[in-house]
């Protein structure tokens, strides 16, 4: 029997890891050794509950529950002049602990300091959309779908963003494999030319390795072209080089190698 | 061979007459001259006035956040060359300076030299896009050729430093390959010398020219709270009056060493962000000129080093990999198997020429990086078209997508 | 009248030439290759450097035009996407006979470094292609050297003849 290989991760795994190998830790510091920071923070505690908060590479990173990201982040923007959401996305646990961590990234340009404030959700669960105090969430939270299928309550149009609309799978998920499923495979030729063409175009050729001289179909011998499909021999013709036929071309002045300047020096 | 007809229906959806609310929706692009890449635009159209917009990106994803997840991080460089193609070094320097941020290492000072040099290029050089692009939308074709002739004299310099004219990956996780080649400072000096001529050309044939005037004045308008809320940066959001510039804010590199200004204006409008463009070209010459006398003196002391010394996470110089046991092991299992950094995350922000390029690395202690994820300014520059087109003319969503300066590898990735 | 005397019979002996259809008809086909603006990706930069004012590809009598219906040659540069795959076909099937298609970079030809999901591997699974370019991206001189090519590839083709009309299938 084959052995059985967990499906719930295909991403590309380190093939060969030390037995005793700990990875070191980013350095984490506490949040009381920055002012500004944990005024913040206070200003956070005392309205929405806060699970973990620490400040990792100069910026504090605050866990908080997922029900309240849209009051936090409007406490943020109103309060605590995080004026800009530059960025939030997902993070898939789910071979883990069953979970997705989402991010938002705020920037305070009056304070210069860029919080991260972060929250788990279930799989499955929906987050509320913060499309309504950032515009840009609106295609954040598109592309959060897009990819990982974790729709957004409230959002005026929770639809595909990058992928077309009728795509099937979220590709950022650690099930997903890179080269795509059978449906990603054919989806332009089912799209173009019906599926009944998948036996006649054949299918995609992944392996960036592969080179076969005897394929004419697919390959071209550098030196020695022959047109597609022609069988191989191994004594085609050398094929010149030249931007001319011998002789010239009608009433095209003939090019001239020796007369020809050949340019050294780019700044000429 | 079996024939198999063609499936696709024609495509008349995209144009509704006579509704009897009288809208016509029009479809714009994604094969467009003027739509800078692959964006398509659904306008709802009143007469010739926009009601609604509605962009559609896409076009050109290509999975590189997916692609990081199965790379070894040496490997994901030259990936991050196609996300921003006009500038590719600024997204391989935002990448590399994630990286090192997550190792902990220090670059060696000539290597910071170097690299400011070559962020400095590019953004030139896209600045020079830049305007070529849009001149040539609006209709100026001499500025298009004028710029790009400049344009020209950068490739050279980048192409004889890295040998490779637009795709780069001309920085590495630690600083950076090669010393600056012969002649290096000497082009880039006669480049500098001959730039600011060059700028008041194009000003000249610009700043007065009634058309461009028209097309550029008052049109495509961004308030500070639009700009804020979209989360715009770099000359989108300096046009709106805000002075955030993330090398003067919060300065990487040798920033802080060097004196510039950063432009901005509070009109918001297409003639603002036209002159924030030009005056960075100037401020990004003052930098070079700078960097040239930083290099001579790096030169001066005998600081040669250009790669970082961190055995554990960057392979060791050539020359030492050639003679030495202990650097070639470690070489070869740095590149069989990659770094692994430690466990944690970081967000780094860097002013590309568009704004700000973030990359928010999630590292598990693999030799990947377990979530990727690239922050690219243009996405929101093209997100803003939603709120932005609605109430121009049909002629203005040319000039408002020229000046917002997206690129659609980074748009998409 | 002496220093006048021209061989009206040979090449360049103008006002009159003497050929054969096949020849004017590839003559003029070859010479006024207009290309379809289609830079998908960093490969489109490379593209519209070329037309730009140091390599010039006016002097190859190719001009770009937005409009598939006036061009001859489509240059697929950059990378195709699955979403994007539909739209290269639309085109295709607007262009008016004889057309040709060049394949600009390893994207368009293999989809190159993207081996993912949504790239298209090599634009020849939906449109035949008559010329591909390697590189990643190909220099300027490496699309004015491919288009030299397809001149040569047309003008060995016999005009009279109805152009068969090239099927991926
Ligand atoms: S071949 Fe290279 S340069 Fe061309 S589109 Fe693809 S990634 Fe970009």
């Amino acid at each position: 029997m084959r052995a059985y290989v967990p499906k719930d991760d295909v991403q590309a795994k380190a093939y060969y890891t030390d037995r005793y190998y700990v990875a070191p830790q980013v350095p984490k510091s506490d949040v009381s050794t920055d002012e500004v920071f944990s005024a913040d923070l206070e200003a956070i505690k005392a309205k929405f509950e806060v699970i973990d908060s620490f400040i990792q590479m100069g910026q504090m990173v605050v866990y908080i529950n997922a029900k309240d990201n849209y009051g936090v982040l409007e406490l943020m923007r109103d309060e605590l002049k995080y004026t800009q959401l530059s960025e939030m996305s997902a993070i898939d646990w789910l071979a883990k602990e069953n979970k997705f961590e989402i991010f938002y990234q705020m920037l305070s340009m009056h304070k210069r300091k860029r919080i991260r404030i972060k929250m788990f959700i279930e799989n499955g669960q929906a987050v509320n959309s913060v499309e309504k105090l950032f515009r840009s969430a609106d295609w954040s939270e598109r592309e959060m779908f897009d990819m990982f299928g974790i729709e957004a309550n409230n959002h005026p149009f929770m639809k595909r963003i990058l992928m077309p609309y009728d795509w099937q799978g979220f590709p950022l998920l650690k099930t997903y494999p890179l080269e795509g499923d059978e449906f990603a495979a054919w989806y332009e030729v089912d799209k173009i030319y019906g599926k009944e063409a998948r036996d006649i175009i054949g299918p995609e050729l992944r392996d960036t390795s592969r080179v076969d001289r005897y394929d004419s179909e697919r390959f071209a011998r550098l030196g020695h072209e022959v047109p597609k499909g022609t069988k191989i021999t191994g004594n085609e013709p050398k094929t010149e080089q030249s931007y001319q036929e011998e002789g010239g071309v009608f009433l095209i002045k003939k090019f001239d190698k020796e007369s020809s300047v050949v340019v050294d020096d780019p700044q000429r | 061979m079996a024939q198999v007809t063609n499936r696709l229906t024609p495509f008349f959806e995209n144009i509704t007459f006579d509704r009897v609310d009288n809208e016509l929706i029009l479809n714009f692009g994604p094969q467009h001259p003027s739509a800078h890449g692959q964006l398509r635009l659904m306008l709802h159209l009143q007469q010739e006035q926009i009601t609604k917009a509605h962009p559609d990106i896409g076009y050109l994803h290509r999975g590189m956040e997916k692609m990081a997840e199965n790379m070894i991080y040496n490997e994901f460089m030259p990936t991050t060359d196609r996300m921003d193609y006009i500038a590719s070094s600024s997204n391989n320097y935002g990448f590399a300076l994630a990286v090192e941020k997550l190792i902990d290492v220090e670059v060696p000072r000539r290597a910071k030299v170097i690299r400011m040099m070559l962020l400095e290029i590019n953004r030139l050089m896209s600045h020079l896009f830049w305007l070529a692009t849009t001149a040539l939308d609006i209709g100026a074709m001499t500025v298009f050729l004028f710029a790009f002739r400049e344009r020209e004299y950068l490739m050279d310099i980048i192409e004889g430093y890295c040998g490779a004219r637009l795709t780069h990956a001309a920085i590495r996780i630690g600083g950076v390959p090669l010393d600056l080649q012969d002649g290096f400072i000497a082009q880039l000096k006669d480049f500098l010398d001959k730039l600011p001529q060059n700028i008041k050309d194009y000003e000249d044939l610009l700043d007065t020219n009634r058309v461009w005037l028209m097309r550029m004045e008052e049109v495509g308008t961004i308030s500070t709270e639009l700009a804020l809320s979209w989360g715009c940066t770099g000359p989108m959001l300096r046009a709106s009056g805000v002075a955030w510039d993330i090398r003067k804010e919060e300065p990487y590199e040798l920033y802080d060493e060097v004196e510039f200004n950063v432009p901005y204006s509070d009109k918001g409008d297409n003639f603002a962000r036209y002159r924030i463009y030009m005056e960075e070209m100037r401020e990004s010459a003052k930098i070079l000129y700078q960097t040239i006398d930083m290099y001579e003196e790096t030169v001066k002391n005998n600081q040669t080093e250009l790669m970082a010394h961190a055995p554990k996470y960057i392979s060791a110089p050539k020359l030492d990999i050639m003679t030495q046991n202990y650097s070639l092991m470690q070489h070869f299992v740095l590149v069989t198997q990659g770094m692994r950094p430690p466990v944690g995350e970081v967000y780094v922000a860097t002013e590309s020429p568009k704004g700000e390029l973030g990359f928010f690395i999630n590292s598990q202690g693999g030799p990947y990086p377990y979530r990727l994820k690239l922050r690219a300014p243009s996405f929101w520059h093209t997100g803003i078209l939603t709120d932005l087109l609605p109430g121009h003319y049909i002629p203005d969503v040319v000039s408002i997508i020229g000046t917002t300066n997206i690129v659609f590898g980074e748009v998409d990735r | 009248m002496a220093q006048h005397k021209i061989n009206y019979t040979q090449d360049g002996g103008l006002p009159v030439a003497l050929t054969s259809i096949d020849k004017i008809v590839n003559w003029g086909r070859s010479n006024s290759l207009w290309a379809l603006t289609y830079g998908l990706a960093c490969c489109g930069i490379e593209m519209m450097a070329s037309g730009a004012s140091r390599f010039d590809f006016d002097r190859y009598g190719t001009i770009f035009r937005a409009s598939p219906r006036q061009a001859d040659v489509m240059i697929v540069a950059g990378t195709l996407t699955k979403k994007h795959a539909e739209f290269i076909k639309r085109l295709y099937d607007q262009m008016t006979e004889p057309r040709w298609v060049i394949s600009m970079g390893s994207c368009a030809n293999t989809g190159g470094m993207f081996n993912t999901y949504a790239t298209v591997q090599g634009a020849d699974r939906i449109i035949p292609v008559d010329l591909y370019l390697p590189g990643c991206a190909p220099r300027p001189e490496t699309l004015q050297y491919g288009v030299m090519l397809l001149q040569k590839k047309i003008r060995e083709n016999k005009a009279g003849n109805a152009q068969r009309p090239k099927r991926l299938m």
